[in-house]
């Protein structure tokens, strides 16, 4: 199970390390990264700010019981974090994947992330402070409302992280 | 000199350095902009490399190297050591890379097309620049290797030494797959430079 991989793959030697260096100067050469994305990079996370809140989980209430025969089953969960709280409603659909209803309170314009262990899926909530993903696969995910410098009607904030939840 | 008989293990500086990347994450951690500033001026080039080896264009390869520091922030917690932090860069970038093009946001060269295309911001061909034989003859073996071997060995390239190992680990290879291996293309591209130096080719 633990088998390591083929054996040349394990150990390089000099002339290894002579190759890989000479193709990263060719690299270095003809494609070099733009001298000014450094400080595109520098800007941006000044930007969005270091400090990060982790939000935790308040209330996970499950519905199944109460939809009384109803196929579908869903569960709402509430997290709390310093400058927000994130309420989501999770469904499960019929085709095995999972509806994930959101409101942030208070309301205000953000971008959501819902990173799941295959890929980052990406919306934004309204003025209502309203997000869906329509489509998740089932899994562990977590949300992250990404942080926003102040603006005019739409609320900043820092970024907020939900612990991984179980879809 | 004994050098040439032994295999490099542990290339000087490898302490030193994981021990600095270490303390920049601590710092990072802590809030500090200026220790964030310096990984990401060390390491953005790698990021770079392995965006444009996934065949973006340079405005995409550059919005995938922005996006994975962005996405780093929210995941400072929960990488402790800086092998952790080189592995998970990589294959964050990879994974916006792929994100990326198959959202077909842009217009995005077709495989491999930066192996032959001259560079948006580079003068001459790669000939030209490339005035060292030596280089030339690296540089005419990598065109040889398959697509998957040039992407490896291009991002590979890139790693900090001391990384190479848990990096190759996390692109993943499964055991007894037919894909490529860090220690195949390497095998390959030896082959393909002792030919080139051969002088097979006018």
């Amino acid at each position: 199970m633990n088998r390591p991989d083929d054996a040349s793959d394990q150990q390089l030697d000099d002339f290894d390390f002579a190759i890989l260096d000479g193709i990263r100067a060719i690299f270095e050469q003809i494609d070099p990264m733009p001298a000014d994305l450094p400080e595109r990079v520098r800007f941006s996370l000044a930007l969005r700010g270091l400090e990060t809140e982790v939000a935790r989980l308040v209330t996970e209430e499950d519905s199944r019981l109460a939809a009384a025969r109803g196929t579908e089953q869903s569960r709402t969960v509430t997290f709390d974090s310093a400058s927000l709280s994130v309420i989501i409603r999770i469904e499960e659909s019929k085709n095995g994947s999972v509806r994930i209803d959101g409101w942030l309170a208070p309301p205000q314009r953000r971008d959501i992330e819902l990173e799941t262990s295959a890929e980052t899926l990406r919306v934004a909530s309204d003025d209502a402070g309203r997000f869906a993903f329509g489509q998740v696969p089932r899994g562990v995910a977590r949300l992250v409302v990404v942080g926003a410098a102040e603006r005019d009607q739409s609320g900043g904030g820092p970024t907020v992280v939900t612990p991984a939840l179980v879809l | 000199m004994m050098d040439d008989s032994r295999s490099v293990t542990a290339p000087p500086g490898r302490a030193d350095r994981t021990a600095r990347m270490a303390d920049l994450l601590d710092a990072a951690r802590g809030g500090s902009e200026d220790a964030l500033g310096q990984i990401t001026a060390e390491l953005s080039p790698m990021l770079w490399h392995v965006a444009r080896a996934a065949g973006l264009g340079a405005d995409d390869a550059g919005d995938v190297v922005q996006t994975v520091w962005e996405r780093l922030l929210s995941h400072l917690a929960d990488i402790r050591v800086p092998q952790a932090l080189v592995s998970w860069l990589v294959v964050t970038a990879k994974h916006e890379a792929w994100r990326m093009r198959s959202h077909g946001r842009r217009q995005f060269p077709a495989d491999q097309e930066w192996l032959t295309a001259i560079p948006d911001h580079a003068t001459g061909t790669e000939e030209q620049i490339l005035i060292d034989e030596q280089q030339r003859a690296l540089w005419r073996a990598v065109g040889r290797l398959s697509a998957p071997c040039q992407a490896l060995l291009r991002i590979i390239a890139f790693v900090p030494r001391p990384d190479y190992q848990s990096v190759s680990a996390a692109l993943g290879m499964p055991v007894g797959s037919i894909g490529p291996t860090r220690g195949r293309c390497l095998e390959k591209i030896r082959v393909l430079l002792a030919d080139e130096r051969g002088g097979s080719r006018p």
